[in-house]
């Protein structure tokens, strides 16, 4: 074989996947009448609405996405997969149980049915790499990130406190800022049970002070590391507003666009919501900043897979994989930008473009770029996580919320039940 | 063809569907109860009365047990006791027919809102620092109050909600009943000089024995199905303070590992208690009545 003729080959076999989703696109329309999605009202989830009869037109076929809470989402899409129902064909999935999703065959690897037409090397790294397990990607991000401390500047000047870069210096500012005779609290966070939820949160506590899930194949978060972070973040929430104990991130972002708290600590997609004029009431006094020293940045993602049980035949199999790809492409996102959305970015171009550098505030950007190096999975990343995260959960509500207050016992308890589900596994 | 064969044939078809859907469904979570299936393998095994035997041994299903029967027995009495006393508030004081129609009809809305729904708008009420019951509450210079994040009254908050659907619509059907009682005894007692609360206490009242007991079991039984209030609400939380059978169940079956086995052990050893209890508070009924 001349080298000439291996080239053409090769330029040839390179070609075949275009040529067969091209195939595919004349011999699959009208061939998968619909498409079920599940989904979480995530703005980009919800703006994708007005969209969808462009899609609907291609394939001759009808979208219907199903919006949950979190919680019901990730039961729901648990249900469809690991019974083998197959009702839905593309599952909303996370960080939290990819491993779940990866290690049980529950979902096809990205690069499998999502075309290379979408560019999926175009996904910002910190995402895709949250996305993927064992160096294989499983889901399409579209929203995601990190961490980020989020403040009212005016409170802090009126305070004369400068901007907390130590967690030293965070306590004091929130201990400082709290006034309830104002309506003011100096902090606010997640306290309803949930590995999602509260463990969420209190993980970047945890992993800061030096804490580890595992110590070899045993449980480890009920060491002295992990009761001197439960007994931080609940000396950080007695500042908070009434009611933090059981508060969800909705009720906490919301106690800050309400105007009641000082400091915060959130993922970073929350920082353009604070800028929304029309529900928030503190847009244009907001400051942005990297989590004070030691604390990490909690790394996650949301994004789309195709399922492998609501997608067995090669039709429906490029269907849902060409929505995945169209509903997070580039396009996508900056139509999205285009409609004042600008909390869901998942993809490196976006990040880049001047008209993400136009809607958002320079020190949200400067705060993600600052913070983007200490970004990463905190949580434990087992198949087992899921019902880990839950157990702990339960036991920090009950702490926060004052049901019982020994909190060593409480973390025994959470290890305990954790030794079974981690056997469980094997 | 005689009467005897019409309603027997007619009702034939009806109750094969009815007990073959409940048969099937109860044999399933009994052959799963002895399995050890969870969500996360397509592989399980016998494991015999396992998942029975580590019920036994789980505090946190006795106190899903214990606020199961707690919450029982405040809804079922909360419902009844509100609806009497509104029922012979309005009977007494409502006179215009026009005027008690409208009433009712207010009083209907409640039961007719999805239970999701009133659950939203009643954590938004109760929302310590958004929320309207704790403004009024500041006016008088009282709370925050922590309505659904303070373990010792998060139970009962949400039974609240339960019980303004429900105990407004058990006063309509008290008030209509009311109308339908004989005047004759009623007067009788007015001419001996009872007051109203003994008219009502010794005459009206016990004249409606059946259909009150009636009222209780339609009531106990929906009571059993709180499952999305109590979820929406509070999840279960705070802590357990609101974890009811069910919610536990759920959260084993689904969300914590997917232990389907565990949680059908769990469903079917509700289904025996309630059973029990059923026939029980029935038979009483049965006997307080006749």
């Amino acid at each position: 074989m001349t080298s000439r003729n291996f080239l053409l080959g090769t330029a040839c076999l390179a070609l075949l996947p275009a040529m067969a989703l091209a195939q595919d696109a004349a011999e699959c329309k009208g061939k998968v009448p619909t498409l079920n999605v599940i989904g979480q009202g995530m703005p980009s989830v919800t703006a994708l609405d007005k969209f969808l009869p462009e899609f609907d037109e291609k394939w001759g076929t009808e979208v219907k996405i199903t919006l949950l809470g979190e919680n019901e989402r990730r039961a729901k899409s648990r249900l469809d997969a690991s019974t083998g129902a197959g009702a839905y064909q593309v599952l909303y999935i996370d960080e939290a149980n990819l491993a779940e999703y990866a290690t049980a065959g529950w979902v096809y690897p990205l690069a499998d049915v999502v075309p290379a037409d979408y560019d999926l090397a175009d996904f910002r790294v910190d995402l895709a790499n949250v996305s993927s397990y064992d160096g294989v990607q499983y889901f399409a991000p579209f929203v995601g990130g990190g961490d980020v401390m989020i403040y009212r500047k005016d409170i802090l000047e009126e305070k004369g406190i400068a901007v907390p870069q130590t967690l030293d210096e965070l306590v004091a500012a929130v201990k400082a800022t709290t006034d309830p005779e104002a309506g003011i609290y100096g902090w606010t966070a997640r306290g309803q049970r949930g590995s999602g939820m509260n463990v969420w949160r209190w993980t970047p506590f945890f992993r800061g002070l030096g804490g580890e899930w595992l110590d070899g194949d045993m449980p480890a978060f009920n060491s002295e590391k992990g009761v001197e972070a439960t007994e931080v973040y609940m000396d950080l929430m007695s500042y908070g507003p009434p009611g933090v104990g059981t508060f969800n991130w909705s009720d906490s972002v919301e106690a800050f666009r309400g105007g009641q708290v000082a400091l915060v600590i959130e993922s970073d997609v929350f920082g353009p919501w604070m800028e929304d004029p029309e529900k928030s009431q503190v847009a244009g006094k907001v400051g942005y900043a990297p989590p004070p020293e030691p604390l990490p940045s909690a790394g996650w993602a949301h994004g789309w897979a195709v399922s492998t049980a609501g997608a067995k035949d090669d039709c429906t199999r490029a269907v849902a994989g060409d929505f995945v790809g169209w509903a997070t492409s580039k396009d996508m996102e900056m139509r999205r930008l285009e409609a004042g959305i600008a909390s869901d970015i998942g993809r490196t171009s976006t990040l880049q473009s001047e008209a993400f550098r136009a809607a958002v505030p320079q020190d949200y950007i400067d705060a993600l770029l600052a913070t983007g190096p200490r970004t990463s999975l905190l949580i434990m990343a087992n198949p087992a996580w899921p019902e880990i995260g839950d157990t702990l959960g339960l036991a920090l509500e009950e702490l926060f919320t004052g049901t019982r207050t020994d909190i060593q016992g409480a973390l025994d308890e959470a290890a305990f039940d954790a030794e079974d589900s981690l056997a469980r596994v094997k | 063809m005689t009467r005897k064969h019409f309603v027997f044939w007619t009702l034939a078809p009806a109750t094969v569907v009815l007990a073959s859907l409940a048969l099937v469904s109860i044999a399933g979570a009994v052959w799963f109860s002895l399995m050890n299936r969870t969500l996360r393998s397509p592989d399980y095994e016998f494991v015999g009365a396992y998942n029975y035997l580590r019920l036994l041994r789980d505090s946190r299903f006795f106190n899903a047990l214990q606020i199961s029967a707690i919450w029982e027995i405040v809804t079922v009495t909360g419902t009844l006791a509100l609806a009497i006393v509104l029922a012979v508030l309005v009977h007494e004081t409502v006179k215009s027919p026009l005027r008690r129609n409208l009433i009712c009809f207010a009083f209907l809305a409640p039961v007719l809102l999805p239970r999701v729904a009133a659950a939203f708008i009643w954590r938004f009420l109760y929302s310590p620092s958004l929320g309207l019951l704790n403004y009024l509450a500041g006016l008088l210079g009282l709370g925050p109050i922590e309505f659904l994040a303070d373990p010792s009254i998060a139970l009962l908050s949400v039974a609240v909600v339960d019980i303004w659907q429900w105990g407004l619509f058990f006063t309509v059907i008290l008030v209509k009943l009311l109308e339908t009682l004989p005047k004759d005894p009623i007067e009788a007692a007015m001419l001996d000089n009872a007051s109203l609360w003994q008219i009502h206490a010794y005459v009206t009242l016990p004249m409606l024995k059946a259909p009150l007991i009636s009222l209780v079991l339609v009531k106990a039984v929906e009571s059993l199905r709180s499952f999305d209030l109590i979820f929406v609400m509070t999840g279960g939380g705070p802590g357990k303070a609101t974890e009811t059978l069910d919610l536990y169940a759920y959260q084993s079956g689904i969300n914590l590992g997917g232990r389907v086995s565990y949680a059908s052990a769990m469903s079917i050893l509700l289904l025996i208690v309630t059973t029990i209890a059923f026939t029980i508070i029935w038979r009483a009924g049965k006997k307080w009545a006749g």
